[in-house]
């Protein structure tokens, strides 16, 4: 099958496919960064129920596979009555895959500052949450937007367990094998998808970069 | 900032009364008592590990104390909340790694505690920022960020952060330690300045001459303790202890 | 050692000072609600299994019998066959990635670039459905093993280039001078001198790559291989005990993750090298 006829039989699922992941990515990172934020505070916080708690959250998500959280979101809740749509599913195993990983990127991001510096702002009165809106939180994110700009992409891949629910419209992974079990689409059916996936991390990381360079802390 | 201006001229601006101290099975201070009065230039010598950084650190609470009292301008240093971040900020501290904020330009460092804790407008701010990093000298390092600067630019610029806040007295804490040797002098010279404007100040230090120099009075601790105090002359060229004697002699040794 | 670096605090603990009374009784009060919410949290999921049925022990005997283990082994061996056979490849591949990149004449640093982004920037799932859908249709048999290992270990390629080069960037720019003024050649610089260290930087980050990995070989059924998932679900059918089956699986999973994790920090740890990620 040509390029042409390829994209002639089946460009509608393509372009579905890729606004799809793109839509998936976007709405799951949102949700990512809120939870990473909340984990986050758990973890540096001096009350001990909720730092274990916030620790044992990011060991789980950190370690599950993404295809057992999925089985467990989309077919093991149903058993307990939690009956989520298929897409909601999916973004959900992604925010709480991803949000382990984002807390993980700001605790480093929290502990690049150092103590000296929070001992300072002490020194000069700030209060504990001036410090926080002052020092920590602007430091935090300015240092996290590299390892944050990885965690989008490893978000976007992530969506790619769209292709084991059947969901519709289905997302870029799902396309190729929607496709290449209709007719055989041949290296090109997988390489449309691929190139949608790369194209956007490209894009992804070209952006993270400049955006990286603008604000980096100097140290 | 507005203070009590009815505050006794005799009671001491910084006292500790007994302070105990203790690291796990460390027994870091024992039983410290010291006074600073208004207008002294205090030196605190010592070898590492005698708790001197510690003492020094418990005067603004960076360090809690086990028992004994520390008392500023007479009231006792509060535990916690709005009553602790205020006295803080009127005690200026030094420390020995500058502890700048990475992400703000030397000028955003030394307004920070003016407009956010003293409530100041930022052009208010900023005039008397100013000020001060001409007087120790780096004005015109004002927009960069610390990590553009040497290590004695950054630690002249980390005490006019702490100038900004008009403290009573001004904690150092091994203000040169970090520095290569051809920068400590620019940073003893702002300190010498501040000593001889009337400022209160407690300095740990390793710089004997500074000692000798500056200080009002030098105190002598090891092993958590104060072991000898008294007039720089006296305590330099007669130290009635043998730990002092033993000490300064192996720092002569240099 | 001065007794303020005893006492130099994470920023964790430096962002929280040494409570005073006031707090001190707000962080008990904080401990006792929050504990109580998770109990609480604890007991509405309890409760839910309880009223959905799920806790009937027909759900949970079979976990108690040698031959459900002695299934889940098989497939276990299977998983780690398949990681360790993918981790391999993806060493010696990741390992040539990087080599033509850095030191190979220019078109062979390109398409090694090129190369690298495009196995980071897909799915393995993706790869996965090219070996199990495409790659057939060109008339190649592949057994089940290959057509799950092959695409875990492309995809696990990019990465480890690019670890590799992390860890080449992180050998001291001197040591190069040096070996060039001692009249060594770029590659037996490379081979002598950089790559010896930058092996020695990576191994943590290696072997926390062996989690990404375990966790790309779990899309197993797929291809039908028989592997800890894979074998999981087949005890599924057998016993019709999904929630139960799919929660042990995940456990054990995440145990075996952790463990991975663990080893890496501790290898980290003693060879006092800093994890790069």
């Amino acid at each position: 099958m040509g390029l042409g006829e390829l994209l002639g039989t089946y460009g509608q699922n393509y372009l579905d496919g890729l606004l799809a992941t793109w839509s998936m990515t976007a709405v799951s990172f949102v949700f990512v960064m809120v939870l990473a934020v909340l984990v986050t505070v758990a973890r540096v916080s001096p009350v001990a129920p909720l730092r274990g708690l916030g620790e044992l959250y990011v060991q789980v998500f950190r370690n599950i596979p993404g295809v057992a959280l999925l089985i467990l979101v989309a077919y093991a809740l149903p058993q307990l009555r939690l009956v989520l749509p298929w897409r909601t599913c999916v973004i959900v195993t992604v925010v709480l895959l991803g949000s382990a990983f984002g807390s993980e990127n700001f605790m480093s991001g929290i502990n690049t500052i150092g103590a000296g510096q929070i001992e300072a702002a002490r020194s000069i009165g700030l209060t504990f949450t001036q410090i926080l809106r002052h020092i920590v939180i602007p430091q935090a994110l300015r240092t996290t937007v590299l390892p944050m700009t990885n965690l989008l992409i490893a978000v976007m891949l992530t969506t790619a367990l769209g292709s084991q629910v059947p969901m519709t419209p289905q997302e870029l992974t799902g396309v190729v094998s929607y496709v290449n079990t209709r007719a055989t689409g041949g290296i090109l059916a997988f390489l449309v998808s691929a190139l949608g996936y790369v194209l956007t991390a490209f894009v992804i990381s070209l952006v993270g970069n400049r955006l990286d360079k603008r604000v980096r802390i100097l140290r | 900032m507005a203070q009590e201006s009815t505050t006794d001229k005799n009671v001491p601006v910084i006292e500790l009364r007994h302070v105990d101290k203790h690291y796990g099975d460390l027994h870091v201070l024992r039983d410290v008592s010291l006074s600073v009065a208004r207008g002294e230039v205090l030196v605190v010598i010592g070898p590492s590990g005698s708790g001197k950084s510690t003492m020094c650190r418990t005067i603004n609470r960076l360090e809690t104390i086990d028992s004994g009292e520390i008392l500023i301008e007479g009231e006792p240093l509060p535990q916690e909340g709005r009553e602790l971040a205020r006295m803080r900020s009127e005690l200026g501290m030094v420390f020995q790694q500058f502890n700048l904020f990475a992400h703000k330009t030397i000028l955003e460092n030394v307004t920070l505690g003016p407009r956010e804790v003293l409530g100041q407008s930022k052009e208010e701010a900023e005039k008397y920022a100013m000020e001060l990093l001409e007087r120790v000298g780096v004005a015109s390092q004002a927009n960069k960020v610390p990590a553009q600067l040497s290590g004695g630019q950054q630690q002249r610029a980390a005490i006019a952060r702490s100038l900004a806040m008009r403290p009573k007295a001004m904690m150092f804490d091994e203000p040169t330690s970090a520095l290569d040797p051809e920068m400590i002098n620019e940073v003893l010279d702002v300190m010498v300045e501040l000593a001889r404007g009337g400022m209160t100040m407690v300095v740990v230090t390793h710089e004997m001459n500074f000692a000798r120099r500056v200080a009002d009075r030098v105190v002598f601790m090891a092993d958590g303790q104060i072991v000898e105090e008294g007039a720089p002359d006296e305590f330099f060229d007669h130290p009635k202890t043998q730990r002092a004697r033993d000490f300064l002699d192996s720092i002569k040794g240099h | 050692m001065s007794a303020r670096t005893q006492s130099a605090p994470s920023v964790r603990a430096a962002l929280y000072e040494a409570p005073g009374p006031r707090t001190k009784r707000l962080i008990a009060v904080g401990t006792v609600l929050s504990a109580l919410v998770v109990a609480a949290l604890v007991a509405a999921v309890v409760r839910q299994f309880y009223v959905t049925g799920q806790l009937a022990p027909r759900y949970w005997s079979f976990l108690l019998e040698w031959p459900t283990w002695r299934f889940l082994l098989q497939g276990f061996v299977g998983t780690v066959e398949v990681a360790l056979t993918a981790g391999a490849i993806a060493l010696v591949l990741g390992l040539a990635l990087m080599l033509g990149r850095t030191s190979g004449p220019r078109p062979v640093s390109a398409a090694c670039r090129l190369v690298t982004d495009f196995f980071r920037g897909v799915p393995s799932l993706l790869l996965i459905y090219f070996f199990f859908l495409v790659v057939p249709q060109y008339g190649i048999r592949m057994p089940a093993f290959w057509m799950l290992t092959l695409p875990v270990a492309l995809a696990a390629s990019g990465v480890l280039a690019e670890v590799f080069r992390a860890g080449v960037n992180a050998v001291p720019k001197g040591q190069v001078e040096a070996a060039y003024s001692i009249g060594l050649s770029r590659w037996k610089t490379m081979r002598l001198i950089v790559l010896p260290q930058a092996v020695r930087y990576v191994i943590p980050s290696l072997i926390a790559q062996l989690v990404v990995v375990v966790k790309d070989t779990t899309v197993a059924y797929v291809v039908s291989y028989p592997d800890l998932m894979q074998n999981a679900r087949v005890l599924i059918t057998n016993y019709d005990a999904l929630l139960s089956m799919y929660l042990v699986v995940s456990v054990v999973y995440v145990l075996i993750n952790f463990a991975i994790n663990k080893a890496s920090v501790y290898v980290a740890h003693r060879t006092g090298v800093k994890i790069i990620r």
